[in-house]
Order: structure tokens, then sequence, then C-alpha cells
């Protein structure tokens, strides 16, 4: 009796170690199908790094390489403007160039000029989106008046207007005030690129505090602006923070608007100064685009890590929540 | 008897004093005062440059005597029954439809392919997720840029691989030649760039989808493609329409990759509308006839966004 019962009894520990081992196969092959995928999307930026800290003479070997076989600082010295342009390309190609030849022409190949103009743009900016918006998403979240959806509906809509079609009445406009060229204009373009996605933004997170707080608030004494200031605008303080962040991102990217409303080299932001360069390089400067564009990312790049969980919330005007 | 030294009025007259300061127009009770701010700024950039472009829209600009002069609705003749300029209208809407709509159905299946796959918890899946994110925040200057470095006939990456499996050949390649790929290169750049917002939006999503619903379809014994084209992507639907919409914003705008990759070249191949009217702005000086495709664009742009967020009833 007791034999047969040992016969057919089940191996529970096999089955069990089987079955891990499946799970852990099946996990293996989920993260190795995952991170080819995600691979193909970082590739790119990872060749354009390493772009910049090649020496020229590997910058175009194909079957392309993806390790580094020799590391040079070179293109980065010319883009903090520690060398000179003509110097770093007679170097690095052997050859001598003609005076003036090539995209940094006039402009050199420094970057800090723009840099330094990304983020005079970029802060003073987003100071003031921060403040009209933080103050307009409390009106929308806290209010009900009629035609509210419509309102809504209205910040949402300059988002539909292609900036090519914008640039032509905002330069004349420019022009009547006087603000053509000067930083002031640029400044106010991107105010008005970055306004509906921080005030949609802080809206929703506006929603998220309920409006109790306000009314106890109003009953212990507080005025409504008191209640807006003292109380409110604290809970939502990491909310503005992540606004910033993405008002910060979405004006140092912006580039028609600030490419026609402002036409003096001194005052180009980076992109425009990347696309300057591009419009006249010859094929051995990829180098020296590499770090510049390198160095344009490194900032964003460091920027979106303390933001990206409301990434998507700021890029859907706070519908879908992250 | 002392008497209060405060005047009490009667609490009838003391509520009708506050509700008298809650109703003023220069109230903190009034919405309006809140918003106005941000609204006159907006504004200046969408009521003002709408008005002027319908202005200029009926005028054609002379650049030779700097003069206006009225001509009707010459300017939208041309942009309907064709033009004696370079380019053409038509071909422009045909050629941001087709990229609008390649660019989002592929956008959209990758973007779910691997939001599932990322859903389902691979090690370092965090991480991942986060690498994800940097494409999106590439300027779209410089990943142009990038791409067509990538894509350069001669020592590009992407070429290299496609003269490889034989998909093209030097004569013919992504960016040059006759341009007869030139659009699908300007799409890789736009599917590399935006397939993460919908991984992202789709995660999202798929977190928070309520998980006993699936777990009772399991319990039913519902297979893993049923659970997900029966439950999840359904209840996915609200987010989608809401990512779609962004998408459909974005991509018929599309402009800074063609700045910096083709300038609508070669031979206009990849002239989509948004650049096309700047051509004609910037490039032609036909100020009229480049503000009644701007007026074109928005009218058209504003009208389809409103239906598009009434039929799928997109609340904020």
């Amino acid at each position: 009796m007791a034999v047969s019962a040992t016969k057919t009894q089940v191996d529970w520990r096999a089955i069990q170690r089987r079955h891990h081992f499946n799970q852990f196969i099946g996990k293996l092959v989920l993260t190795l199908v995952s991170l080819a995928v995600v691979g193909l999307f970082v590739f790119p930026i990872f060749y354009w790094f390493r772009l910049s800290i090649t020496p020229y003479r590997y910058v175009f070997s194909l079957p392309p390489r993806l390790d580094f076989p020799e590391v040079t600082l070179a293109w980065w010295r010319v883009i903090l403007g520690q060398a000179s342009y003509q110097d770093t390309m007679r170097e690095q190609t052997g050859t001598a160039l003609a005076a003036g030849v090539g995209g940094g022409g006039t402009l050199g190949y420094a970057m800090i000029q723009p840099i330094a103009n990304s983020l005079f743009y970029g802060l003073t900016s987003t100071a003031i989106v921060i403040i009209v918006a933080t103050i307009a998403a409390y009106g929308l979240s806290r209010f009900n008046p009629r035609g509210k959806q419509n309102l809504v509906f209205f910040i949402i809509s300059t988002r539909f207007m292609p900036a090519a079609a914008v640039v032509l009445p905002l330069s004349w406009l420019y022009q009547q005030l006087g603000l053509t060229s000067t930083y002031f204009g640029v400044m106010m373009a991107h105010v008005v690129i970055n306004l509906p996605l921080a005030t949609l933004l802080l809206k929703s997170f506006f929603d998220d505090i309920p409006t109790d707080l306000d009314e106890a608030a109003m009953v212990d004494g507080c005025t409504r602006f008191g209640a807006f200031w003292r109380i409110i605008i604290r809970y939502v303080a990491p909310g503005i923070a992540a606004a910033a962040v993405l008002c910060m991102i979405f004006s140092w990217n912006e580039f028609i608007l600030t490419l026609y409303l402002s036409r003096l080299p001194e005052m180009q932001t980076v992109p425009i100064r990347m696309q300057s360069y591009d419009t006249s390089a010859g094929p051995t400067e990829w180098g020296l685009l590499s770090a510049a564009g390198t160095a344009a990312l490194i900032p964003v790049f460091l920027f979106i890590l303390s933001a990206q969980r409301y990434l998507i919330r700021g890029l859907t005007l706070g519908a879908v929540r992250g | 008897m002392a008497r209060p030294s405060i005047a009490l009025t009667p609490l009838s007259r003391q509520a009708e004093v506050t509700a008298k300061r809650r109703r003023g127009f220069f109230s903190a009770n009034n919405p309006w005062l809140w918003v106005a701010p941000a609204v006159v700024i907006l504004l200046m950039y969408s009521v003002f440059p709408l008005i002027f472009n319908i202005l200029v829209s009926f005028q054609h600009f002379r650049a030779s005597s700097k003069t206006w002069e009225w001509v009707g609705f010459r300017n939208y003749e041309w942009m309907l029954f064709g033009n004696p300029l370079v380019g053409d209208f038509g071909s422009a809407i045909v050629i941001t439809a087709v990229y609008t709509i390649i660019a989002l159905g592929a956008q959209l299946t990758l973007g779910l392919f691997i939001a599932l796959l990322l859903d389902a918890r691979p090690w370092l899946g965090n991480i991942m997720q986060t690498f994800m994110i940097l494409p999106m925040v590439t300027a779209p200057v410089i990943a142009g840029l990038i791409f067509r470095l990538l894509q350069h006939s001669d020592f590009g990456v992407i070429s290299w691989l496609l003269y490889g499996v034989g998909a093209l050949t030097k004569e013919e390649p992504l960016l040059g030649g006759t341009g007869q790929y030139a659009l699908f290169a300007l799409l890789i750049v736009e599917i590399w760039q935006w397939t993460p917002f919908f991984v992202l939006i789709i995660l999202a999503g798929l977190k928070s989808l309520p998980h006993e619903i699936i777990e009772a379809a399991m319990v039913d014994g519902a297979s893993w493609f049923q659970r997900l084209t029966r439950i999840k992507i359904p209840m996915l639907f609200g987010v989608l329409t809401v990512g779609i919409l962004f998408r459909l914003i974005e991509l018929y705008k599309t402009f800074d990759y063609i700045m910096v990759m083709t300038s609508g070249g070669p031979g206009g191949r990849t002239t989509t509308i948004s650049f096309y009217q700047y051509t004609i702005t910037f490039q032609n000086i036909r100020w009229g006839y480049g503000a009644a495709i701007g007026v074109f664009i928005m009218v058209v742009g504003w009208l389809s966004a409103f239906a598009y967020i009434k039929i799928f009833r997109v609340k904020w």
C-alpha cells in the first residue's frame, strides 16, 4: 500500500524548479529583446557622442565601429573656445585649410555664447511662464465660469498653429513695437510657446488638491488670494518644479520663431547656431558638429531625469496622468 | 453700562458686504482675472496672427516698390486651382497626409509593442524606460543632424546597412539622388524621435488599468492575446485618443527636420504644407499668398482638432 503511494507521488520540487527555470528563461529572453529594441533608440545618440571624442581618421570608418579606438578632446576644445578651428582641422586632417573654409566661418565653432543665450532665454522665459501660468491654472482649476471649456480649448488651440504661419505677423508686430532682434522679444516668443503647456499641466496639479483646503483656509480668515498663495501653492510645488523643467527643455529646443525674430549672430541660440554650421559645413566637420550637439544635449538629459515622471503629463497638456 | 466699543453691524448686513466684495469685478473671486494675463499673451500669439494673416491674404506685396495692392480672392484661387509659383499646394497636402499617416501608424504600432515589452517587467526595465525618453527631449534640429550623418550616402550607418541588405543602391540613396526616398529618410527621424511618446503614454495607461478586470479575464481563461485585444487595448482608448491628437498636431506642423535635412527637396518631394508656406513667404516673398495658406492651415487645423475633441470626447 505504502509503496504504491510513493510511486504516484509527484515530485513537486522538480516541477517547481522547472517552472522557475522556465520563468528565468522567459525573463531573460524578454530582457534581451527589450534591450535590443531600446538599444536601437539609444544608438543614434550614442553614435553621435562617440563621434565627438573620436579622431578624424576614425570618423568615417565603415563598417561602423562602436568601440573607442582612440579618444581625443580636440573637437571639444574648439567648442569650448580653447583651441582654434584652423589649428584643430590642420592637426586632424593633416591638410592646410584655406582661411574661412567651413561652417565655422566668421562665427567660429565656440558654443559658449549660444549656450549662454539659450540659458538666458530659458531661465527668464520660464520664470515668466511659471508666474503667469500658476495664477491662470489656479483660476481654471478653482472656478467654474460659463465657457470654461471653451477657454481651455482656446489655450490648447494655440498649439495648433504652425510656427511658420505665425512668424510673419509676429515679425511685423515686433517691427512696430521695436522688438526685432532684442533679447526681450525673443524671450516673449519663448514665453508664448510654453504658456499653454505650463498652464494646463499646472491646472492638472491643482485639480489634484481638494478644494476643501481652500475653503478651510478661507474659513480661518485667509482671503482667496491668501489661500492660493499661503496654502495651495505649497502643495503644488513639485508640479511647479516639473513644469519649469519642461519649459526649460522646450525653450532650449525651440527653433523657428527664434530664428526669425533674432537676426543678430550674437543672439543665436544653440539649435540655430547648429543649423547655421550645417548649412555650410563640409564633409570634414562632423567631429565638431557632434561635439557641439552633444554639448547641447547633455544639460537637457540631466534636466529631464528630475522631471521624467511628468513628461507625458506635460506633453499631453495634463490630459494623461503619467 | 459699558457697551462694546465696536459698532456691530447686523449679521445680515455683514453678509451683504461680503457678498458684494465677492461679486465685484476686481475681486479675487473673479475667475477671469486669474486667467487674464495668460489669455492676453496667448491672444497676441494666436488671434492676432490669424487676423493679420486674413487681412494680408487679400493683398499682394510688391517687393520691388514695397507697396501693398488689394487683390481680392486671387491668393485663395491660386491655392485651390494652382498657381504660377514654384511648388504645388496640392502636392504639399498629399505629402503631408502621407507623412502623417505613415508616421502615426508606425509610431502607434512600435509604441504599443515596446510598451508591452516594458510592461512585462524585464530586468532593468526602469532604466530602459528612462533611456526611451532621450530621443523625445533631443532638439529636432540636432535629431535632424544626427540622422543626416547616419543616412549620409557615403559613410552613414543606416545607408550602409540598407546597401548591405540590398534595399538601396548608391545611385539612389536615402538623401540626395532624385529624392525618391527622401520622405522615408524624414520618416525615420520622426519615428525615432516620437515613438517613445507612445511607449510612455501606453505604459502610463497600462499601469492605470484596474488589475481586477485583467485577473478576472485570466481566471475565465482568456489567452494573452485575448486579454490584449479585448481588454487592454479597448481600455487604453482614452489615453490613445489624447496621444494621437497631440501627434497629429505636431505631425502636420513638421518643419525642423525638413529645414535641416532636405530643405523641402529634392524637387519638392519633401515639401509639407508647413514648409511650403515657409518657402512661399520667406524665399519667394509672396506674403499675400503665404498668408492665405497660413489662414487655411490655421482654420482647418482648428476645425479638425475641435471636431476630434468633440467626437472622441477628450476631456481636460
